[in-house]
């Protein structure tokens, strides 16, 4: 055996380790959801003594849930919808058109990568609260989309610049006008960057809690991880509950990422890779 | 020259490999010809984009410095030039949580390490090699809070991590609750959080590696070690770059969740971090203005984090 062959059979062991170390809290809160206070008290680690879903229900149903999740919804929705349309338009734009300014606005766009929202907070809450725009719908609909645009520009550019040119002569030459290529020829051929790029931005959305916390102040507005953060000191007495709330909000994610890894971990190494 | 680069390179230029950006469709040449609109079409496509950046990224940014100089309270509006910067400096909280950010610093090769150890094994095709890249990264989609929420069962003082150091003859941590720990823990559940994702960027490098190299160690019988050093860090040096600096990006502000949910800043305000300060200021003790001044030392923090990037960059450019 190689020495190399040798190591990797040793460096399975921590792996594997390290593995089960990183389901297992999800393991772990999931078993504790199923369990009534009183087993929860005696033993957290022996398994559940069966299949119970009162915990999940009673999070449901006392802890506003359902109205959060409609909140999330409506505002992930909105966003996701923006940012493809405005991400694909521009990236067309700077990837294939010429144009006067072109490279000053790409770099415009580029450079709010590296202006991270604490930096801008406190100016972005007054200029909502100005706007009117606070506590409300597409006031955060519009946060997220800033917050999330110059991501989406810069991977749109760089996805369409890959495509040949001569196809969108070929498009012109039967008469295209430029919105035409845009909808009949970029939207189509841009589709499995936007895939990738719109659940990116769905998860970076729905996981988001400072923006929502910011600029959602109030309970009724709350979105899901805003409400979460609240579950801590309304079931303090009961774990349980507590448990089962956090689930709930984790599962609409974890079922995105079984259907979705590819896509997901192409759009987190894209930035990495392409550029 | 490796595909691996970082944002700063334009798409186009590193696409095509000349300087000259590719930029087709001319108006004035096909059948749609050179009507106004057509001209303006370009403008149009970008113009969403462009206002929305502009209006709530790049002004905010300039607002925020400006309102950085002026006061809070009964000051509100006026000028108070360095007031606050002064303040600041003099707020233990806010050096607290620069303190914390030289901690994070330090801790970030670390952070880099586990990720790229991993990915290297992976990469060299260990047993089980293809389940454990998914099940790494799936922390990764997880909301801070949900993480933060998970792990606040898990670092209860009786909770499953001190039972698991009863077992083995440790005293019970106050993991949460104990200032000298507390920024650790937090920080260690955000490395286990994230480690998937530098995990997968680190992987995109490896597929850029060329595969010949370590089979021609393998053949000379290199030991693992040697075939790290010599052949893939130096193979994977812009990748490396390219993890350092989002990990510390990371770090410095993706961590609100997990402090918001687990420890709230505490406890004696141990675990406070820049961006922690400016909410708790901005969002507690109506305060705007000082937190302004806060965010321009954070972005400030940032800057140095990216020029420092950049002259590692032109350096390691130059070697190639």
């Amino acid at each position: 055996m190689s020495p190399l062959r040798a190591g990797r059979w040793l460096a399975a062991i921590p792996m594997a380790a390290l593995a089960i170390a990183t389901v297992y809290p999800l393991v772990f809160t999931a078993n504790v959801a199923m369990k009534t206070r009183h087993e929860y008290v005696l033993d957290r680690f022996a398994p559940a003594e069966g299949l119970r879903w009162e915990a999940f229900a009673t999070a449901w149903s006392s802890a506003d849930m359902g109205r959060y999740l409609a909140n999330s919804l409506i505002v992930v929705t909105g966003a996701v919808a923006l940012l493809l349309l405005f991400g694909s338009m521009a990236g067309f734009a700077l990837s294939q058109l010429r144009f006067r300014g072109s490279r000053l606005l790409f770099l415009a766009c580029l450079s709010a990568l590296f202006i991270p929202f604490q930096v801008i907070m406190v100016p972005l809450a007054r200029i909502m609260g100005q706007t009117g725009l606070i506590d409300t719908h597409p006031g955060l609909v519009l946060a997220y989309t800033a917050q999330f645009l110059p991501f989406t520009v810069f991977l749109m550019t760089s996805y369409y610049s890959g495509i040949p040119p001569e196809i969108i002569d070929a498009a012109r030459i039967d008469g295209n006008s430029v919105y035409g290529v845009y909808g009949r020829i970029m939207l189509p051929l841009g589709r499995p960057a936007l895939l990738s790029v719109g659940i990116l931005n769905a998860l970076f959305c729905w996981n988001d809690v400072l923006i929502a916390l910011l600029l959602m102040p109030s309970a009724e507005h709350r979105t899901l991880m805003v409400g979460v953060t609240s579950l801590r000191g309304q079931y303090s007495a009961d774990i349980p509950t507590f448990a089962g709330g956090v689930l709930i909000a984790a599962v609409p994610v974890l079922v995105l990422y079984l259907c979705f890894q590819r896509q997901i971990t192409a759009g987190v190494t894209a930035g990495a890779t392409k550029g | 020259m490796p595909t691996t680069a970082t944002p700063l390179r334009t798409p186009v230029r590193a696409r095509s490999g000349t300087p000259t950006p590719r930029r087709r469709v001319r108006s004035g040449r096909g059948a749609a010809g050179t009507s106004r609109s057509e001209r303006l079409a370009p403008y149009l496509l970008v113009a969403p984009a462009v206002l929305i950046i502009g209006v709530f990224r790049l002004y905010p940014l300039a607002l925020g410095v400006n309102f950085s100089f002026t006061g809070d309270g009964e000051r509100n509006g006026q000028a108070v030039g360095l007031d606050n910067y002064t303040v600041l400096f003099d707020d233990p909280l806010f050096i607290a949580s620069m303190r914390n950010v030289g901690l994070l610093v330090l801790l970030l090769p670390v952070a880099v390490a586990i990720p790229g150890l991993l990915a290297t094994f992976i990469y060299l095709r260990v047993p089980g090699h293809r389940v454990y890249r998914s099940v790494y990264f799936f922390p990764a989609v997880l909301s801070p809070v949900i993480i933060g929420a998970i792990f606040n069962l898990l670092l209860a003082f009786d909770g499953p991590a001190n039972a698991l150091l009863g077992a083995v003859g440790l005293g019970p941590v106050d993991w949460l609750g104990d200032p000298d720990v507390a920024m650790y823990a937090v920080v260690g559940v955000h490395i286990w959080a994230t480690f998937g994702m530098a995990l997968v960027v680190f992987l995109a490098g490896f597929a850029t590696l060329d595969a010949s190299l370590i089979d021609a160690a393998r053949v000379d019988g290199a030991s693992l070690p040697k075939v790290v050093r010599h052949v893939i860090v130096p193979g994977l040096s812009r990748t490396i770059q390219f993890v350092v600096v989002t990990t510390m990006i990371g770090m410095l502000t993706s961590m609100f969740g997990l402090l918001y949910v687990m420890t709230g800043g505490g406890p004696e305000g141990s675990t406070y971090l820049p961006e922690y300060y400016i909410w708790f200021q901005q969002g507690q003790m109506g305060r705007p203005a000082l937190a302004s001044a806060a965010s321009t030392v954070l972005f400030g923090v940032m800057l140095v984090v990216g020029l420092a990037q950049i002259a590692v960059l032109r350096r390691a450019g130059r070697e190639d």
